[in-house]
C-alpha cells in the first residue's frame, strides 16, 4: 500500500540573517501509513515544524522529495488540513463563519456549509457559540473551533503542530481525548508534532524521535498500546512507562546535545 | 470553558466608564463656556480688538443668521460634495494602489522614491495649478482633495497588507484559497483596521482641501464665503465659516466612529 505521506531523503537548508547557511535536516526518510497516528518528538528547534510545513506544501525541500499518496508534492497539499500551534482563526469572523471557510472556498452552497458547520461545532462541544468572535472564547474553545475548521473539509491527512501546547494541563487532556475520539471514528492519517513525550505515546501508533539540529531520524518506535485509550489513565500502565523510558533514553541525549549547541 | 477572569475585567471596565462619562461631559462643556466667556470678556474690556478678533456672540449670531436665512446651505452643500467626492475617489485609489504595492514587490521597489518625493511635497501648493488645469468649478477642489486623501489611505493600506499575520495566511492557504480568495478573506479584512484609522485623518484632509481650493478661487462654497468676508475685513464672517467647517468635520467624524465600531466589533476590548 502506498503510504499517505513519505519523505524521501529530504535535506533542508535555510539562509541565516548573517549570510550563512543552516542545515536544518539531513537525509530524512520517513513513511507514514494511511490511517495511522504518527507523533514526532525531538529537542526544541530541531526542525519538527519544518517537517510539517514540508508535508503541508508551505515549504519546499530543494533536495529530496515529499510524496502524498505516491504523488510528488509541488504545491499546497490538497489532501491535508493543518492545525497550527498559534491561533489561526480569522479574528474578524464569527465562530461559524470561521468553520465554514473551507467549504465556502470550495464553493459549497452557503446553506449546506452552515448546516455542516453547526454539526461540527456540536461535535466539538460548541453548540450555541456559533455567533461569538474568537476573542470571546477561551484558548481551549478556540482550539475546538480550529479542529472543526480543519475537520469539516474532510481531509485525508491531518497535520498538527503542537496544537495543545498553549493549553493548561486539564484542558489539554480533554482536547487529547476528544482528538482521539474523532480520530477513532474517521481514521484519518495524523502527523502530530509535540515536545511532550507522554502526549506522543498516549496518542500515537508510532513515535518518531528526531535528533538535535541538523535533524536526522534517531528512531521510530511502534506504540503497541490497546485502543481505545484513556489519555489520563494510560500514563499509569506499566507498558506505557516502559515505552516512555525506552524512548526517553534515546531522546535525552539529543535534548542534551541541543542544549550544548545553543 | 469561559475564562474566569473575563467577566470581572469587563465589569470593572464598564463601571469605570459609567462613572467617568458624565464628569467628562460636564468638564468639556465647562471648558467651552470658559473659553467663550474669556473671549467675550477680553473683547469687552478692550484687550482684544473686536475688529481683528470679533466676539463669540457675534459669531454665534452670524451662524444663526446664515442657517435661518438659508444663505449658507448651497455653499455648505458644494463644499461637502467636493469633500465627499475627494474622500471617496482618494480612498478607492489609495486602497487599490496600497494593495498593488504591497503585493507586487517590483512595483514597490521601482516607485518607492517617487512616492516619497510626492509625499514630501506640500501638496496644498498644488491648488493653484489645479485651478489652472481644472477651472474654478468643483473639479479642481476634488483633485486637490484626492491628492491629500490618497496618500494617507495608500500608506495605511500598504502597511496593513504588509503586516498581515502569516499564520492566518497559511491557515487559509491550507484551506485551499486562491490568490483572490486570500485577498478577500485575509488581506483586505486584516488591512481594514489600518484603513479605518486613516479615514479619520483623510475626511479632515478632504474638507480642508475643499475649503482651501474654494478660498483660492471659486464662486461657491464655505471657502468662498470666508474669502468674501476676509475681503471686506469681516472677521466675524471668517470665524463663523471656520467654526461651521469644524463642526461639520466633527459630525462626520462621529459618524465614521460609529461605523468603525460596528465594523470592527470583532476586536477584543482594549
Amino acid at each position: 500500500m502506498t503510504p499517505a505521506l513519505s519523505f524521501d531523503n529530504v535535506t533542508i537548508r535555510m539562509s541565516t540573517p548573517d549570510g550563512g547557511v543552516l542545515t536544518v535536516a539531513t537525509d530524512l526518510s520517513l513513511d507514514v501509513g494511511e490511517g495511522t497516528f504518527t507523533a514526532i518528538v525531538g529537542p526544541s528547534g530541531c526542525g519538527k515544524s519544518t517537517l510539517l510545513n514540508l508535508a503541508a506544501g508551505l515549504l519546499f525541500a530543494p533536495e529530496g522529495k515529499v510524496r502524498v499518496f505516491g504523488d510528488v508534492l509541488t504545491g499546497i497539499n490538497r489532501h491535508a488540513a493543518y492545525l497550527f500551534q498559534q491561533d489561526a482563526l480569522l479574528p474578524w469572523r464569527t465562530v461559524i463563519d470561521n468553520v465554514i471557510l473551507g467549504p465556502v472556498i470550495r464553493h459549497v452552497p452557503a446553506a449546506e456549509a452552515r448546516r455542516d458547520a453547526r454539526h461540527w461545532l456540536a461535535r466539538v462541544g460548541l453548540a450555541g457559540f456559533e455567533d461569538r468572535f474568537p476573542h470571546q472564547l477561551s484558548g481551549g474553545m478556540r482550539k475546538r473551533v480550529a479542529l472543526a475548521q480543519s475537520w469539516i473539509v474532510n481531509p485525508r491527512i491531518l497535520l498538527m503542530d503542537e496544537p495543545f501546547s498553549a493549553l493548561d494541563v486539564q484542558t489539554r487532556q480533554i482536547m487529547e481525548t476528544e482528538l482521539l475520539g474523532l480520530w477513532q471514528e474517521t481514521r484519518k492519517t495524523v502527523l502530530f508534532v509535540t515536545h511532550d513525550l507522554e502526549e506522543a505515546i498516549a496518542l500515537a501508533d508510532q513515535v518518531v524521535v528526531l535528533s538535535a539540529r541538523p535533524a536526522r531520524i534517531k528512531g521510530v518506535y511502534p506504540v503497541d498500546l490497546d485502543r481505545p485509550r484513556d489519555v489520563a489513565e494510560i500514563r499509569m500502565i506499566p507498558h506505557f512507562i516502559d515505552l516512555y523510558n525506552q524512548i526517553w533514553a534515546d531522546l535525552r541525549s539529543e535534548v542534551g546535545a541541543a542544549h550544548a549547541g545553543s | 470553558m469561559p475564562d474566569p477572569d473575563a467577566p470581572a475585567t469587563i465589569a470593572t471596565a464598564s463601571t469605570r466608564r459609567e462613572a467617568g462619562r458624565p464628569l467628562i461631559a460636564v468638564l468639556q462643556v465647562a471648558f467651552f463656556i470658559f473659553a467663550m466667556a474669556a473671549w467675550q470678556a477680553l473683547t469687552a474690556i478692550g484687550v482684544l480688538d473686536p475688529f481683528f478678533f470679533s466676539r463669540p456672540g457675534d459669531v454665534a449670531l452670524r451662524i444663526w443668521d446664515w442657517i435661518w436665512s438659508g444663505f449658507i446651505w448651497p455653499h455648505l452643500l458644494v463644499t461637502l460634495t467636493e469633500a465627499m467626492l475627494a474622500f471617496v475617489i482618494g480612498t478607492v485609489l489609495g486602497v487599490i494602489f496600497g494593495l498593488a504595492f504591497a503585493r507586487v514587490r517590483l512595483l514597490a521597489a521601482v516607485f518607492n522614491p517617487y512616492i516619497r518625493i510626492f509625499n514630501a511635497l506640500p501638496r496644498v501648493i498644488l491648488a493653484p495649478i489645479f485651478l489652472l488645469w481644472f477651472g474654478l468649478g468643483i473639479a479642481s477642489k476634488v483633485a486637490l482633495g484626492v491628492t491629500l486623501v490618497f496618500m494617507v489611505v495608500f500608506f495605511n493600506t500598504y502597511q496593513g497588507i504588509r503586516e498581515v499575520n502569516p499564520v492566518l495566511l497559511n491557515n487559509v492557504r491550507m484551506l485551499q484559497a486562491s490568490q483572490r480568495q486570500l485577498l478577500r478573506y485575509v488581506y483586505l479584512p486584516s488591512a481594514m483596521t489600518w484603513i479605518f484609522s486613516s479615514l479619520h485623518t483623510s475626511i479632515g484632509f478632504a474638507l480642508v482641501a475643499a475649503v482651501v481650493g474654494e478660498y483660492l478661487g471659486s464662486a461657491r462654497g464655505i471657502g468662498f464665503v470666508v474669502a468674501q468676508a476676509e475681503g471686506v475685513f469681516d472677521t466675524t464672517g471668517v470665524f463663523a465659516g471656520l467654526i461651521l467647517t469644524s463642526v461639520v468635520v466633527l459630525g462626520i467624524d462621529l459618524l465614521i466612529e460609529r461605523l468603525e465600531s460596528y465594523l470592527l466589533r470583532w476586536r477584543p476590548p482594549v
